[in-house]
């Protein structure tokens, strides 16, 4: 590890290198901060620039672009309720909250303190332990992926323990939606109604803008009355210098963010899952072990930090596959491997042997980055607040504008834009009705995983369902899984008793 | 209203049930068939349906003073029109493009808000607008939507206005 810490600061530290970080760091933020640029389109959009740099510079450049635009994703989330990243939405429960209360300042702190946390645990996780992680990795078949989202469906129990009949119907309204499309074992069209838009699936983007931007957006329209008032409050969020969080406050946290950073970690290693699994599953058991769930999700730190220590940690995590076994996590990975690849970069298991430096200039840049992130985006954080200031007849229909942009820049189609705002209707007619717009992004989010991995176990199992269910980690996470979802029952039971 | 819409997405689910397994083939002993798992997702939203509906008429039951769903002040209120315009917006922008209909809900929405200076919201509006092209159209390289006609004609005009700045630069 030492060698690789040695190594990485001597690539990283060079006086040209760390000024290319450091530009992709602020180009991350700010490409994460808009809510039409995910953080896969942030680093394709940085790639041009990596092309005539060397390659072990670029892979740095683009990492501390993507670790930067996840970031930047919990500015809007906490300041608009636009989460900039679909992994930036648990952040919206507690953030959003805040900054209403007119700690907008305070809120981005813990943001910004967990992600860079979330960050160096998984930079330090990733050079210390990469090769042997990417080794368990491997043990990962299709059951166990199947295991693993699984787990995360089980989450929905925990989204809103008060309500959780109508959470699992949002839940599994996200899992029929994710079957909309071709079906991903036989290529067959299901539920398209002959629609060539419907036949590549329902979008996770437009679908997520919709239910968070635009329907809090209809939401303020209806209580127009209250946004002179809001608007006030919001002028006292924009005071940040007054707000930040104490080193007191960020140390009460540290279970939290040590739980989130771990978790992230792990979750973003196993090939498939993401930085939104991680956030969401963060959150999720954050509900479980603390001492006031009932808090979370009203505005409190160990909301945000939960989500934010998690999603920046997963983004590490997501370099152990790619860099040890050739295997992209997510999209931004995949964005990063073709850039090696058209540079001549053999990825695959022997690249951490044969050329560590890769490996180095990751890690180097991963420490680098969540420093210098944490003074960059409170920068373009304080500049995002200032926002806050205009009044909500400007700021209202911009949101609805830019969550436009959003949905379309995705796929230059515009019937994601209509997506977008049939979602924002039903979004408020979910939050009318009780129901969660949470839980159904989260359906959506695992559907076609849970699904495809299922089918896939199944028949390699030769339809064996005993088989499928009795591999050593998939029956540890499936047991995890029955008691997480019989667990608020149990507590249901017991409160009826106790009357 | 919770029981309306429970009733409905049990019709709803109970359609989708039978419909993918018209359009998916019978399932073989190793391939489970591409109608098992959202038929196990519609069994089990169709079961939570029913309890929910089930618990809410209990709760309708013990209310003494029903809740009466008045749907003229509905349509009037500035939520439906909000709704109408954000509706508006998504299924013209393919026809008269991003400018324009950028422009055009920024200012109805304005004024639905509240927003009684018309001089100031046709401004503010125009200024947005040419904002948001900018940093998307522009800087961005996000190719958003033209329109067709006029319209169109508009956008590639301003887009080649662009392109010369770029090249200028």
């Amino acid at each position: 590890m030492f060698d690789l810490l040695g190594m990485g600061l001597r690539i990283i530290l060079n006086p040209s290198t760390f000024l290319l970080i450091t530009a992709g760091t602020i180009l991350g933020v700010v490409f994460g901060a808009m809510p039409g640029v995910s953080a896969s389109m942030a680093v394709a959009l940085a790639l041009p620039f990596a092309y005539a740099m060397d390659p072990v510079i670029a892979i740095a450049f683009l990492v501390s672009v993507y670790c930067a635009s996840i970031t930047g994703g919990g500015i809007t989330a906490i300041l608009f309720k636009i989460p900039g990243t679909p992994s930036s939405a648990p952040t919206t429960f507690d953030g959003y909250p805040m900054a209403q209360r007119g700690e907008a300042g305070k809120a981005l702190g813990f943001s910004l303190i967990a992600s860079a946390v979330g960050g160096l645990v998984a930079a330090f996780a990733m050079a210390l332990v990469s090769p042997q992680l990417a080794s368990i990795a491997l043990e990962f078949g299709p059951s166990e992926l199947f295991a693993v989202s699984f787990l995360g469906i089980s989450v929905l129990s925990c989204l809103d323990s008060d309500n959780i009949v109508k959470t699992l119907i949002s839940g599994l309204i996200g899992l029929l939606l994710a079957c909309v499309g071709m079906d991903p074992m036989l290529g067959i069209s299901r539920f398209t109604w002959g629609s060539s838009t419907l036949l590549s699936g329902i979008e996770m983007i437009p679908i997520m803008i919709g239910l968070f931007a635009v329907t809090e957006v209809l939401k303020q329209t209806a209580k127009s009355k209250k946004i002179e008032v809001s608007d006030k409050e919001k002028n006292e969020s924009t005071k940040m210098k007054t707000v930040l969080p104490s080193v007191k406050e960020i140390w009460e946290t540290k279970g939290t963010m040590t739980r989130s950073s771990i978790l992230g970690t792990v979750i973003g290693i196993l090939p498939g899952a993401g930085a939104t699994i991680a956030s969401f599953l963060s959150y999720a058991i954050e509900k479980k072990v603390s001492k006031h769930p009932e808090k979370l999700g009203t505005g409190i730190a160990d909301g945000i930090v939960a989500s934010e220590a998690a999603n920046n940690a997963a983004t590490g995590g997501s370099m152990v596959p790619l860099l040890s076994l050739g295997i992209p996590g997510g999209n931004a990975a995949a964005i990063m491997m073709t850039a090696l690849v058209i540079k001549g970069v053999q990825i695959g298991p022997l690249l951490i042997k044969t050329q560590p430096q890769y490996l180095a200039s990751v890690f180097g840049s991963m420490l680098i980055t969540n420093i210098v992130m944490v003074i960059v985006a409170m920068a373009v954080a304080k500049v995002f607040a200032k926002i806050l200031a205009i009044p909500y007849t400007i700021l209202g229909p911009v949101i609805v504008m830019l969550a436009t942009i959003g949905a379309y820049a995705l796929k230059n189609n515009t019937g994601d834009v209509i997506l977008m705002a049939a979602a924002g209707i039903i979004g408020y007619m979910f939050v009318k009705l009780g129901y969660n717009s949470a839980a159904l992004v989260l359906g959506l989010v695992l559907g076609q995983m849970s699904e495809s991995n299922f089918r896939r176990a199944y028949t390699l199992a030769n339809g064996d369902l005993v088989k499928v269910f009795t591999r050593p980690i998939t029956a540890v996470l499936m047991i995890a899984c029955v008691l997480m979802l019989v667990y608020p029952l149990i507590k249901y039971i017991l409160r009826k008793k106790s009357w | 209203m919770d029981i309306i819409f429970s009733i409905a997405l049990i019709i709803f689910n109970i359609y989708c049930f039978f419909l993918v397994g018209i359009e998916s083939p019978a399932p073989t002993l190793t391939e489970l068939g591409a109608a098992f798992w959202p038929r196990i997702v519609i069994s089990l939203m169709v079961i939570l349906l029913i309890a929910n509906l089930i618990n809410q008429l209990k709760i309708r039951k013990e209310k003494t003073v029903h809740e009466k769903i008045d749907i003229i002040s509905f349509f009037k209120s500035k939520l439906f029109i909000g709704m109408v315009l954000v509706s508006i917006m998504a299924l013209s922008t393919p026809y008269i493009g991003f400018l324009t209909s950028c422009f055009g809900f920024l200012v109805t929405y304005a004024i639905l808000l509240g927003e009684r200076n018309i001089f100031k919201v046709i401004l503010n509006s125009l200024i947005i607008t040419f904002i948001l092209y900018i940093i998307f159209q522009g800087l961005l390289d996000i190719r958003l939507e033209r329109g067709i006609g006029i319209f169109r004609n508009l956008a590639l005009f301003l887009e080649g206005i662009l392109l010369n700045i770029k090249r200028g630069l």
